[in-house]
């Protein structure tokens, strides 16, 4: 590895996958253009939230973007903006709501840079609305190391444009992105909850929601058979005649990557969690306002939730299943439940829109989540489950699954070969490499 | 009021860029990269409410600074310069090849005298303000970096001299020497001691801008260190780096 780097252990959000690393933190364009003609293999990192280890691997050296974080052009009339990929979604904001206009499809948590949002594909809790982040990009500037500078639209390297989004940033570095702005008529929400008896109630409701302004979203438990399915819907729906006034509550980034010792969550704490929460809900009004931080970014405040998985961590699984194998998807889902009675720390139903393509997570589907903790008996339940996604031609996350390997991902993305193939095509020394695309053989 | 800010790209420059805009002072920002600046430009811009205006300059070329800097307009309007630029070569040693060793002088020292000194009456007629940044490396003949230290050195004692100029004129001159900051030139660096902050540091030159001649350390300990390394005879740091060798 090359001399001036600065070697740091690192550990992914979810933590099954560490390593000694070295990074390079270019502060001028032409140490970008410097830096990744002195290493073989390389990744671009942002703020490494993703949950598998997307923007680090042993043997690349990181690329760390955070001093791009610039606005580089703003155009009020054609609602467009240009930033560069360092910037995070919470600054992004504190900009762009100025003039009463946002990015509807942003992750939950605010310090994601635009870059990661880009190279994941991200989606908010309104995609089954507004779809995921794709549909917001207009251009992105990329640096290769091979390839140089490249500019991508829909009308120049359409084909580099298309890998680069949800990409995992294996095209090269994303170093600045267009995107079209979205007006935001209200800076609160009103926020409908119900309470649904099981997952066939819930689902019917979360399909039948039409409303295009409404986001609607679930929180179900599973914590054991008995009451497998039951919780609430919330549906966010904007305040009308009640302008953002440019106004984004001050938050302050807290260190949330540090989880405990030891794992705090079991079957019995996450009953315990359930039964609480639940009995809060349902005492709450049915009807409150929630400002956009409240909507957008549920894990602020909540980031203690992360921090009780424990040194082993979680695993998410975020699946998009059809409508049309919805139901049989989760009978034999709950079979295997039945059969391991895994510890599930939260599920949570909601629609996606879109088209799916290469190694997007996006469809016109439903989008399960849970997330588990990561013990032998979860890792064997999961097994399972991931062959019920062979057999129902449901897309797990591979954003979100550290877990899962290279057959699966290549049984359940019929785009895959597709996308390597091309990205080999593109760039057949495949110079950026992840610790996910080794595992993706990609 | 307008100042001018040499080596605006990137870490100190940068942040003082940042800082002053937040003051709602337009800016003259000069660097070696057009993209940096036009980045940097843009951004402040959008925020600040301020005007912005980027130059792309190589220090080593004095016909470029004639022409870009030393015009009627900016003699006029320029009420401030601040020259927080360190041009370093990983391999300057003694026995450093010529032409970087003329680099380093230029960039370091020779072309920010050039600059002040045709700066200085029109500066000078309206309480104009000049700030430095040298290095604590200026203290102590050493190894690795000798011309880098040497330049810095120079630089000491122009603004030194400056100083007494302040006296006699309405100028307000500043120098501050630093020690190690956390910048693109220490990164990957294994320091025995912590790096101090630029935007802290920034936020300090924007503070202290007013007075007539302060000459300050940055992190403020290491006027500590530079009073023990003038204190100490150099035969004995001579002997000691043979024990420690």
């Amino acid at each position: 590895m090359n001399n001036n780097s600065e070697k740091k252990f690192l550990t992914s959000f979810d933590k099954s996958y560490s390593a000694h690393i070295f990074f390079k933190k270019p502060d001028k364009y032409r140490e970008i253009e410097n830096h990744s003609r002195s290493n073989e293999s390389i990744i671009t990192i942002g703020s490494n939230y993703s949950y598998a280890p997307m923007g680090f691997d042993k043997n690349s050296l990181a690329i760390d973007l955070s001093s791009f974080n610039r606005i580089i052009d703003f155009d009020l009339d054609k609602k467009e903006i240009t930033v560069e990929a360092g910037l995070k979604i919470y600054d992004f904001l504190k900009f762009t709501l100025k003039y009463n206009l946002w990015l509807p499809q942003v992750p939950g948590y605010p310090f994601i840079t635009l870059g990661g949002i880009v190279a994941t594909n991200s989606h908010g809790k309104s995609c089954g609305t507004h779809g995921t982040i794709r549909k917001s990009i207009k251009k992105i500037k990329l640096f290769h190391k091979i390839n140089g500078w490249l500019d991508l639209s829909e009308n120049k390297n359409k084909e580099v444009f298309d890998l680069t989004i949800g990409g995992l940033g294996l095209t090269g570095t994303i170093v600045a992105i267009t995107f079209k702005l979205t007006e935001l008529g209200s800076g609160t929400f009103e926020t409908h909850t119900e309470e649904v008896k099981s997952f066939g109630d819930c689902y019917k409701k979360i399909a039948d929601n039409k409303d295009e302004e409404t986001f609607a979203y679930s929180w179900n438990r599973a914590d054991n058979i008995k009451n497998f399915g039951t919780g609430f819907i919330y549906k966010n729906k904007l305040k009308n005649n009640n302008k953002t006034n440019g106004y984004l509550r001050e938050i302050k980034q807290k260190k949330i990557s540090n989880f405990l010792p030891l794992s705090l969550w079991n079957s019995l704490s996450v009953n315990i969690a359930n039964n609480i929460y639940y009995k809060i809900q349902k005492m709450q009004k049915n009807k409150l306002n929630e400002d956009l931080i409240q909507v957008i970014f549920p894990y602020i405040g909540r980031e203690s939730y992360f921090k009780l998985f424990g040194p082993k961590g979680f695993i998410e699984s975020q699946i998009l299943v059809s409508s049309k194998n919805i139901e049989i998807f989760m009978d034999e889902f709950l079979n295997i439940f039945k059969k391991h009675s895994p510890v599930i720390t939260l599920f949570s139903l909601k629609n996606m829109r879109g088209e799916h393509n290469y190694l997007r997570f996006e469809d016109n589907s439903v989008c399960v989540s849970f997330d588990f903790t990561n013990t032998k008996k979860n890792m064997e339940f999961m097994r399972l489950v991931d062959k019920l996604c062979v057999k129902h031609k449901a897309i797990p996350s591979i954003i979100k699954d550290s877990r899962l390997d290279q057959k699966t991902v290549n049984d359940c993305y019929v785009y895959y070969q597709d996308f390597k193939n091309k990205l080999k095509n593109y760039d057949n020394k495949r110079v950026y490499q992840s610790a996910i695309s080794n595992k993706l053989d990609l | 009021m307008k100042y001018l800010i040499i080596g605006a790209s990137s870490g100190l420059g940068r942040e003082l860029a940042y800082e002053y805009a937040k003051n709602k002072h337009d800016l003259v920002l000069v660097s070696r990269d057009l993209r940096d600046l036009a980045a940097i430009k843009s951004d402040l811009e959008k925020k600040s409410e301020i005007k912005v205006e980027i130059i792309e300059l190589d220090l080593n070329s004095e016909p470029e600074i004639e022409k870009n800097l030393f015009i009627e307009r900016f003699f006029n309007e320029i009420d401030g310069i601040l020259f927080p630029i360190g041009m370093m070569f990983d391999d300057d040693k003694i026995g450093l090849d010529q032409e970087k060793m003329k680099k380093l002088f230029k960039a370091n020292f020779t072309s920010i005298a050039f600059i002040i000194s045709k700066f200085l009456n029109s500066l000078s007629s309206k309480q104009g303000e000049i700030i430095g940044f040298g290095s604590i490396a200026a203290y102590l003949g050493r190894k690795l970096n000798p011309y880098y230290s040497a330049s810095k050195r120079a630089l000491e004692s122009h603004f030194e001299s400056l100083g007494f100029l302040s006296k006699k004129t309405n100028l307000k001159i500043q120098f501050y020497v630093l020690g190690y900051m956390d910048t693109n030139l220490a990164f990957g660096k294994k320091l025995k001691l912590p790096k101090g902050s630029p935007k802290k540091l920034a936020r300090i030159v924007y503070k202290n801008r007013n007075g007539k001649f302060k000459k300050i350390f940055f992190p403020r300990w290491w006027g500590l260190v530079a009073m023990i390394l003038n204190l100490v005879p150099i035969k004995i740091l001579f002997f000691m780096d043979k024990i420690f060798k």
